[in-house]
């Protein structure tokens, strides 16, 4: 694969934000990805693994301590002012919660046209005829343009932030949680929605979900954060059918599923994750891992690739123990 | 302390007996029905499911079991909430403060802006005990940390400390969870109490409902929309919309052989996690439009109909009640009615 097919690339990506007291909150520590266009990338793991600050450095609004970002080929790492403008041309945002994200005191339309203004793309008459196609592709009516945000419902809010997200036709777009704060049957349509527009528009996406269904459901290859680090990514076909990372394991076997009734083959974790102003030696996740031997504690494991590139960050993962949990899942999930 | 419950009344019935309840709010000079004709029950060491969208007035039943109907707007106006047989709809405040925390507690949704920011959480769950169980500050305070060690926290004698803002939202909910079992109620209601939790948390802590049932046999309500939960944690499932039950039953049953439409939607438009995945991922099943408001109802017909690919004459003109359909299940819906003559 060239490199210009993947519309970004990630490299050891690092973020740190000082504490004010000589010490980091490690954030992100070491992340390397590519996301090739027309599919999509899930980042998983608990709140404050780091997958937010990952989005927020791909689309440089925080700074990037080390490591270096690549959109299109060209590196944005270290990208100023007028560059940077041009850039963000390419790489939007849709934010999980679609009441505090709208401006109140717009119209709909002008919500939905404010990049094409602040990027100076087209006449004052293309910019109208693009919110009108967008309102369109996005699946709101057009007599809807002149309303303000409280008349829409959350689901029809969140398209709105998608309309937008979409005005300048960027090349990768980035979505925070866009359906959890939304009620159940609307969230079906959005994710419908982003699904069809993947498929439509050729468009790469960084996704970002807590719920590892919706993951599932749209994203192509699906990295699991722990602690500011990938600790297993893959094809979504072999994160969900081959687990390796025991942590991988314990988040799939947390979720509640509607086919197994009152019965759980939960794998419970040990206390809460570390601090990540001074992370644990060795494996992050030993703590709290019921695998955890020597090694672990006194050795980083590395990501390591298989050929399908579905790689884990596990010194066991390979072992018969960890291996044996994992056809438990998968056994409980089929049976 | 509670009064002393009549020995007849605590052989004979349920626990919780909800009867024709019906909740109105006042709206622009009319009292507008949010929940109608809701009955249902609830035993000792049982797990109810309330399940349904926003604006379904799954909250506002809650509220109601708790004396919390805001009042103006609104109010309680027909029915009756049965405690051990003791109407709560007639009881004075002084008594639904008894009832709140001793027998029936609550768990709500938000964790941070349903905790005090200006006390530590310490002195919030203390403050609990020593009005429900009259304890000294000190006896009540170690209660305080003892309850905080049993939900989990970390180092809860220098955590008690600790004001909310300080405390991750899980932790934070641990918190409320705590405040809502220190008095050991017999009957726990949580609106939503996992949403904004990871599924490792939401894990945890329903590990610890779990253990409040087996100890003190509580009797659980618990709101959500999430199916799998649902699976997981519940005995019976009740299925709102529009402020009517339209579906209850087992939950082995809502879950294999839903009746209602709603319900069927309800449970097809979620994704499922699967092991292994399918390949390629079928489009979600999406129930058109919006739950309507409480004032856009009609007085006849069925609510759903407008959302419902099944819809025909019959279904706008007449209200459906509940109709049995074997099993203990009953659904509301018009289709079961016909497909049983």
């Amino acid at each position: 694969m060239t490199e210009t097919a993947n519309v970004l690339e990630a490299r050891d990506l690092v973020v740190h934000f000082p504490t004010g007291d000589g010490q980091a909150v490690h954030a992100v520590d070491g992340v390397s990805f590519v996301i090739p266009a027309g599919t999509a990338f899930g980042l998983v793991g608990e709140s404050g693994s780091g997958k937010t600050t990952v989005a927020m450095a791909c689309a440089r609004l925080t700074d990037i301590t080390s490591g270096s970002v690549y959109l299109q080929g060209e590196e944005i790492t270290h990208l100023e002012r007028g560059a940077l403008k041009a850039v963000r041309r390419h790489v939007q945002v849709v934010f999980q919660d679609p009441y505090a994200s709208l401006n109140p005191r717009e119209r709909a339309r002008d919500i939905v046209r404010r990049p094409l203004d602040l990027m100076g793309i087209g006449t004052k008459q293309e910019r109208e005829a693009r919110v009108d196609a967008l309102f369109a592709t996005v699946g709101l009516r057009s007599e809807q343009k002149d309303l303000f945000p409280h008349q829409f419902s959350g689901g029809q809010r969140q398209r709105i932030g998608i309309a937008r997200a979409l005005a300048t036709s960027p090349k990768l777009l980035i979505c925070d949680e866009p359906v959890s704060a939304l009620d159940v049957a609307i969230q079906a349509q959005i994710l419908n929605l982003l699904g069809r527009l993947k498929g439509e528009l050729g468009l790469a996406f960084l996704f970002i979900s807590h719920d590892l269904a919706v993951v599932q459901h749209l994203c192509d290859r699906i990295a699991v954060m722990y602690l500011g680090q990938i600790v297993e990514i893959g094809a979504r076909r072999d994160i969900f059918s081959r687990p390796r990372h025991p942590y991988t394991h314990a988040l799939i076997s947390a979720v509640p599923s509607p086919h197994t009734i009152g019965a759980s083959t939960r794998i419970r974790l040990k206390g809460d994750p570390p601090s990540p102003i001074s992370p644990p030696a060795g494996c992050r996740f030993a703590g709290r891992c019921a695998h955890t031997v020597e090694i672990c504690r006194r050795a980083t494991p590395t990501l390591e690739a298989g050929d399908t590139g579905h790689a884990v960050a596990c010194h066991r993962a390979d072992d018969p123990e960890v291996v044996a949990v994992r056809d438990m899942l998968v056994r409980a999930s089929s049976g | 302390m509670p009064e002393p419950l009549k020995p007849e009344l605590l052989t004979s019935g349920p626990l919780l007996s909800v009867r024709d309840l019906e909740i109105v709010f006042r709206i622009d000079g009319q009292d507008v029905p949010v929940v109608r004709d809701l009955s249902f029950d609830i035993e000792a060491g049982e797990t109810l499911g309330i399940v349904g969208e926003s604006g379904c007035g799954k909250s506002i039943t809650a509220l109601s079991l708790l004396g919390l109907v805001p009042n103006p707007p609104g109010r309680v106006s027909k029915g009756q909430i049965l405690l051990n047989g003791e109407d709560l709809t007639r009881a004075g405040e002084a008594r639904l403060n008894a009832v709140r925390g001793n027998d029936i507690s609550m768990v709500f949704q938000e964790p941070m802006t349903s905790l005090n920011p200006v006390y530590t959480i310490g002195e919030q769950i203390a403050e609990t005990v020593r009005v429900h169980f009259g304890l000294s500050r000190a006896a009540a305070w170690d209660r305080a940390v003892e309850m905080l060690s049993q939900v989990g926290i970390p180092s809860p004698k220098t955590r008690a400390h600790d004001y909310p803002h300080q405390l991750s939202g899980g932790m934070r909910q641990r918190v409320m969870i705590a405040i809502a079992l220190v008095c050991e109620p017999k009957i726990l209601i949580a609106d939503e109490p996992t949403t904004a939790l990871d599924v490792t948390v939401q894990a945890q802590i329903f590990d610890l409902f779990q253990d409040l049932q087996e100890r003190f046999g509580a009797a659980i309500i618990l709101i959500t929309h999430d199916i799998g939960v649902v699976a997981q944690m519940t005995d019976r499932v009740m299925v709102m919309y529009a402020g009517r039950k339209i579906e209850e039953g087992s939950v082995a049953s809502f879950i294999r052989d839903p009746r209602h439409p709603y319900t069927r939607g309800l449970i097809s438009c979620i994704p499922h996690l699967s092991l292994p995945p399918s390949d390629v991922p079928a489009p979600l099943f999406e129930i058109p439009g919006v739950v309507p408001s409480a004032r856009e109802l009609g007085a006849s017909g069925c609510a759903f109909a407008p959302r419902c690919s099944h819809a025909s004459g019959r279904c706008a003109a007449e209200t459906p009640t509940l109709f049995p359909v074997g099993d203990g299940r009953s659904a509301a819906c018009w289709l079961e009615v016909e497909a049983a003559r």
